[in-house]
């Protein structure tokens, strides 16, 4: 699995370290900040998952991420797991609509995470 | 001394009969032409010296109208009449002398009296309430023509009582008529009444006004028109009166709309189908359901972000936690999470205070402030005190006014106040950038007030930023290098709303942000 890309989308800096760890032995990670440069990194570096945060700051979310994400003949083969703070019911239901192919609430298990992921870019 | 004649028997009605008088308003009312004209002409037809419209009340005879004597009344045991309201028809005496009823009367042995001719006086209803009758000193028989002109005129008399009693009647319409106009007039709520075809035929003042019209301006006008199309289904038979009222748009004659409530009840108004119509305008109670919703918005908003708030720094901290229990990390990198562990517990704790400082300062309101004479010069300096451990006072310039009037305030929560716009203006700017807090008493809306104000040349804000500035949460820029909860401003807002005053904020992007607090001057300097 060494030959897969995963780029964390998270403006916070102590949690782009979490996922980071969380995520590192499933390959290569490459990270941003904000949504911006999120999107401008899915196409440079063309990565086989994206995690993304749904409140980056500024306004910005991570729904529309995934929606352009997932609306684009490019990228839409990307798996993305939304990280939100977000945890009820209805928001989980909004992240699925934008797309994403997984969803996981805040706080959480940097193992789960990992679990996930595996299964995500083994399927 | 002549022997006390037999008082005469009592009517069977008496009781009513008497009420029946007493309801006619007429004893010992003043004379009247209309019963004194009816007198002198029954003395001048008939050539006797005294005449009376006389009526009997429960002990006395009282004259309404007398010729030939300046008696006003005489005890009813003595009277004549007080029998004639005992028989139907002409009663008459011809010699009192001889009549065993009369003989020992005063009126026959003191004033001389030998002849009498009554007959009795009908109220409306029938009940015999007097007589009208003559008086003479000699013995006379009556014919039967002179019989029916006695009885002619008591008919006459009976008329006026009739036609007095009517305008009476007329009087009392006339008074409740004014009660329901004067109710119409002045009731709040808007009254209209519609004509079988739905057309108003009036309105009261509070329904012209409602709809922006002049005096009689509605009339002629469709319910519709005013009501709006839903409204007039209310005209509908199978529609019932007992039903909640209807909600709906009243337009108003400029064409502007307003919330209205709709209540119709039909009715018969001299054999026409007519409807009532009550309209409420339920503008300020519309204003009420909306802040009550944006209130409970709010809230909802509130504890979403709170939530979303506190669920971040536990992130951090049981994701790094699980990392240090599950793998092996080499001592600087463990040193760095558990930095980080300890770093986002502070946070934690730092978010949950202030959340529960915002919400002691909501409920507790401004019984839970603990008011005193607080020296503004004073107050300034303790703040700076307490943010000593940020290193920062370096950058703080003050400038306050010599003998500047106290303030009403709780000491400690208004040092907390200052405290997070102090720390936000130093968080907010370059590490060189001057900080200048100045305090001065100055005059707003003629109220003296101190005016404490906090200026730093940091980054600024631009307008939709300040907008939000005392949203819970909300943080300028977001920015990673700012530590904070977001509270702080929400919680600056709510301290000095309590305390009566006022923020006014100026700041443009690169510029800087100055804050002032308006408080209210207490009347003693000192």
């Amino acid at each position: 699995m060494d030959n897969k890309t995963i780029l964390i989308v998270e403006d916070q800096d102590d949690l782009r370290l979490l996922i980071r760890l969380s995520l590192k032995s499933l390959g290569r990670i490459v990270l941003a900040s904000s949504a911006a440069q999120g999107l401008e990194m899915v196409r440079a570096e063309k990565p086989d998952l994206v995690t993304l945060d749904v409140w980056l700051g500024k306004g910005d979310s991570g729904l529309d991420v995934c929606r352009a994400i997932k609306s684009d003949p490019e990228t839409r083969h990307v798996k993305v797991v939304l990280l939100s703070a977000c945890g009820q019911q209805s928001d989980v239901e909004a992240g699925m609509a934008a797309g994403a192919d997984h969803y996981i609430v805040k706080p959480f298990s940097p193992q789960s995470l990992g679990e996930a992921a595996a299964t995500l870019l083994g399927a | 001394m002549p022997a006390s004649p037999l008082p005469p028997p009592l009517p069977p009605d008496e009781a009513q009969r008497l009420q029946v008088l007493l309801d006619l308003n007429i004893l010992d009312t003043a004379s009247e032409e209309r019963f004194d004209r009816i007198t002198r002409m029954a003395a001048r037809l008939f050539g006797v010296p005294v005449a009376f419209v006389s009526l009997i009340d429960a002990d006395r005879q009282w004259f309404k109208s007398r010729v030939g004597t300046t008696l006003a009344e005489t005890h009813r045991a003595h009277s004549f009449c007080a029998h004639t309201i005992l028989q139907d028809g002409v009663m008459v005496v011809e010699d009192a002398t001889c009549d065993k009823r009369f003989a020992d009367s005063p009126i026959v042995t003191d004033l001389g009296v030998r002849f009498y001719a009554g007959y009795p006086l009908s109220a409306p209803d029938g009940s015999r309430i007097g007589t009208v009758c003559i008086l003479d000193m000699s013995p006379r028989i009556l014919d039967d023509e002179q019989r029916d002109l006695l009885r002619d005129l008591a008919g006459m008399v009976a008329n006026e009582i009739a036609a007095a009693e009517l305008r009476r009647a007329h009087d009392r319409r006339s008074e409740n008529d004014a009660w329901l106009h004067g109710l119409l007039e002045h009731i709040p709520d808007g009254v209209l009444m519609l004509d079988r075809a739905g057309s108003v035929i009036c309105g009261n003042p509070a329904a012209e006004h409602m709809f922006g019209s002049d005096t009689g301006g509605l009339a002629g006008r469709t319910g519709a028109s005013l009501l709006g199309e839903d409204a007039v289904l209310l005209l509908e038979p199978e529609h019932s009166p007992d039903a909640p009222p209807q909600e709906g748009g009243g337009l108003r004659l400029d064409g502007s709309t307003f919330p209205i409530e709709v209540k119709v009840a039909p009715m018969c108004l001299v054999g026409q189908q007519r409807y009532a119509v009550i309209v409420r305008d339920v503008t300020q109670q519309h204003e009420i359901a909306e802040r009550n919703r944006a209130t409970e918005e709010r809230r909802h908003k509130h504890f979403t972000t709170a939530t979303h708030e506190l669920r971040t720094p536990m992130a951090s901290i049981l994701g790094f936690s699980e990392l240090l229990l599950k793998r092996d990390f080499d001592p600087s990198t463990s040193r760095e999470l558990v930095d980080i562990i300890h770093r986002q517990a502070s946070r934690l704790v730092e978010l949950i205070n202030q959340l529960l400082d915002l919400a002691r300062i909501e409920a507790g309101g401004t019984d839970a402030l603990n008011i005193g004479n607080v020296n503004v010069a004073e107050l300034v300096d303790q703040t700076l005190s307490g943010l000593n451990g940020l290193g920062q006072n370096h950058r703080i310039r003050t400038e306050l006014e010599d003998g500047m009037p106290r303030i009403a305030a709780d000491q400690p929560k208004m040092q907390q106040a200052l405290t997070n716009i102090v720390s936000n203006a130093i968080k907010y700017s370059s590490e060189g950038s001057l900080i200048d807090i100045s305090a001065a008493a100055l005059h707003r809306n003629a109220k003296l007030m101190v005016a404490i104000r906090v200026a730093d040349r940091g980054i600024g804000m631009t307008p939709e930023q300040q907008a939000r500035i005392f949203d819970a949460f909300y943080r300028a820029g977001e920015s990673q290098n700012v530590q904070g909860s977001g509270l702080g401003m929400t919680i600056f807002k709510e301290i000095i709303e309590l305390h009566g005053g006022h923020v006014d904020i100026e700041s443009r992007p690169g510029a800087g942000t100055a804050v002032t607090v308006w408080l209210p001057a207490l009347p003693d300097h000192g």
